[in-house]
C-alpha cells in the first residue's frame, strides 16, 4: 500500500466516524451568538477607556457604598426592585429598563432577602449563603454559551463589589438562577466543572464571581425551576 | 426574522445612518447563512477531536461568537469554516490549561440527565486526539475539511512541504490504529 492509499484509508475511516455524528446538533441559537459577540465588543471598547474614567467610576461606587448604611436584615420585606431602589449595604438589586436585573453584591448576607427580591422581580431564584447545594434543587444542564448569555459578571471598579447582570429573557423555560457560596472556587474563575454521571461525563457550567468576606467565593449557576427550589 | 437592533458606535463620515444599518443587516444575514450552513459540519469535526459532545458544543459556540466579532475579517478568509474549527480547537487547548485549576464538584452535585451522547470513541479517534497539535490541525484541514495541500499551507502559515510531512507522519500513526481487516479489504 503506497502513501496515497494510506491517506485514503485514514480519510475514509475519519469520514465514516464523522458521518456517524450526523445526529448531533449545535444547540446555541444564532441570536445568542450575536448577543454574546455584541456584549464582548462593548466590553472591549470599555477596556479602552481612560484611567480617569475608571477612577471616576470607582469613586461613584464608593460613594454609593458609603451612602447605603442600612443592614439588609433590618429591611422589612423586599419589594420588587426598580431603578434607584433596593439599595442595601450588602447587595443592591435594580431592574434595568431593558428588563435585565443588575445585582451589586458586597457580601452575601440576608440571602433570603435577595431571593425574595429577585423572585418579586419575576426571576425564579434560589439564593443561599451556604456552600452546600440546596437539596431541593436540581442543576440545569446547559452549555457555557447559553450560561454566559444569561449571566454577565464583572468586578465593580474600585469598590470590590461584584456586579452581576441577569438577563431573565435568556432563561430557558423551566430554568431558574441559583446563587450561593463555594469554597472550592477561584474569584473570577469561570468554566465547566466535571460531574461524574454514570457512564457519561456531564459538564456543569459554573461561574465564580467574587471573593466573599470569609474567603468563600460567590457562585452562580442554573437550576430547574420548581416551587421548592425557586418559588415557581 | 433576524434582529438588527444595532447600536452604531463607529460612525463613518460620509455614510448616512440608513446605509450603515443596511450594511449591518447584510453582515448579519451573511453571518447567519454561514452559521446555518457550516455549524453542524464544524461541530462534528470538533467533536471527533475532543470526544465530548457538550464540550464540543461549547467550543463551537465560542468559535462562532469570535467569528461574529471579527466577521469582516473572517468572511474575507479563503475558508472561513477552517478558521472556526481552528479557533474551537485552540480554545480547547486553553480550556484544558485552565481546567487544571478547577476541582470536581462534591457529592451534593448530582448529574443531570442529558441527551444521549454519540459514540466518539475508538482507537482511531483516540490516536487522533493524541497527535501533536500541528499534525492534528493538518489532518483536520486536509482530511476532514477536504482542503488541498496549498490551501492548508496558506491557512496554517507553513510551507506546503511541511504540510505534507506532517500529514505523512500523522497518517502513519492513525493507520496503525485502524483495524487490520479494513486494510485487507482495501488491498484486495
Amino acid at each position: 500500500m503506497n502513501d496515497s492509499d494510506t491517506v485514503d484509508v485514514v480519510r475514509d475511516s475519519l469520514t465514516t466516524a464523522k458521518d456517524s455524528l450526523v445526529g448531533v446538533h449545535v444547540n446555541t441559537p444564532l441570536d445568542a451568538i450575536v448577543r454574546n459577540g455584541r456584549a464582548r465588543r462593548r466590553r472591549h471598547r470599555l477596556t479602552g477607556l481612560t484611567g480617569a474614567v475608571a477612577v471616576t467610576a470607582g469613586m461613584a461606587l464608593a460613594v454609593t457604598a458609603l451612602a447605603s448604611s442600612g443592614h439588609p436584615a433590618s429591611q422589612s420585606g423586599h419589594p420588587a426592585s426598580h431603578p434607584l431602589t433596593a439599595r442595601l449595604a450588602a447587595w443592591t438589586v435594580a431592574k434595568q429598563a431593558n428588563g435585565d436585573i443588575k445585582i451589586t453584591i458586597r457580601e452575601l448576607s440576608d440571602p433570603s432577602g435577595l431571593q425574595s427580591t429577585l423572585r418579586a422581580d419575576g426571576v425564579p431564584a434560589n439564593v443561599s449563603s451556604s456552600t452546600q447545594f440546596d437539596p431541593s434543587c436540581q442543576r440545569y444542564p446547559m452549555t457555557q454559551a447559553l450560561f454566559t448569555s444569561i449571566y454577565h459578571a464583572q468586578k465593580g471598579v474600585g469598590s470590590g463589589n461584584t456586579v452581576l447582570v441577569i438577563q431573565p429573557s435568556a432563561l430557558p423555560s423551566g430554568a431558574g438562577v441559583a446563587i450561593g457560596a463555594s469554597v472550592d472556587g477561584r474569584p473570577g474563575g469561570r468554566g465547566l466543572h466535571q460531574v461524574p454521571g454514570g457512564n457519561q461525563t456531564v459538564h456543569q457550567p459554573v461561574h465564580h464571581v467574587a471573593a466573599l468576606a470569609d474567603n468563600t467565593v460567590l457562585r452562580v449557576g442554573l437550576v430547574y425551576a420548581s416551587q421548592q427550589c425557586t418559588g415557581s | 426574522m433576524l434582529v438588527v437592533g444595532f447600536t452604531m458606535p463607529h460612525a463613518t463620515k460620509g455614510i448616512g445612518p440608513v446605509m450603515r444599518v443596511r450594511g449591518m443587516e447584510q453582515e448579519l444575514t451573511e453571518f447567519a447563512e454561514f452559521y446555518e450552513s457550516t455549524r453542524e459540519d464544524c461541530l462534528q469535526i470538533v467533536l471527533l477531536n475532543v470526544g465530548d459532545l457538550h464540550l464540543a458544543q461549547d467550543l463551537v459556540a465560542e468559535a462562532y461568537t469570535r467569528a461574529w466579532m471579527s466577521w469582516r475579517k473572517v468572511r474575507a478568509l479563503e475558508v472561513p469554516r477552517a478558521w472556526v474549527v481552528r479557533i474551537a480547537l485552540n480554545t480547547h487547548v486553553s480550556w484544558w490549561r485552565r481546567r487544571r485549576r478547577e476541582v470536581a464538584l462534591g457529592d451534593h452535585d448530582t448529574a443531570m440527565p442529558v441527551e444521549q451522547a454519540p459514540v466518539v470513541s475508538g482507537d482511531l479517534l483516540a490516536a487522533l486526539r493524541r497527535l501533536p497539535a500541528r499534525q492534528r490541525e493538518v489532518v483536520t484541514l486536509r482530511l476532514l475539511l477536504d482542503m488541498d495541500t496549498e490551501t492548508t499551507a496558506r491557512v496554517l502559515g507553513i510551507a506546503p512541504g511541511t504540510v505534507s510531512a506532517h500529514l505523512h507522519q500523522a497518517v502513519a500513526t492513525l493507520r496503525a490504529a485502524i483495524p487490520s481487516h479494513y486494510g485487507q479489504e482495501i488491498s484486495k
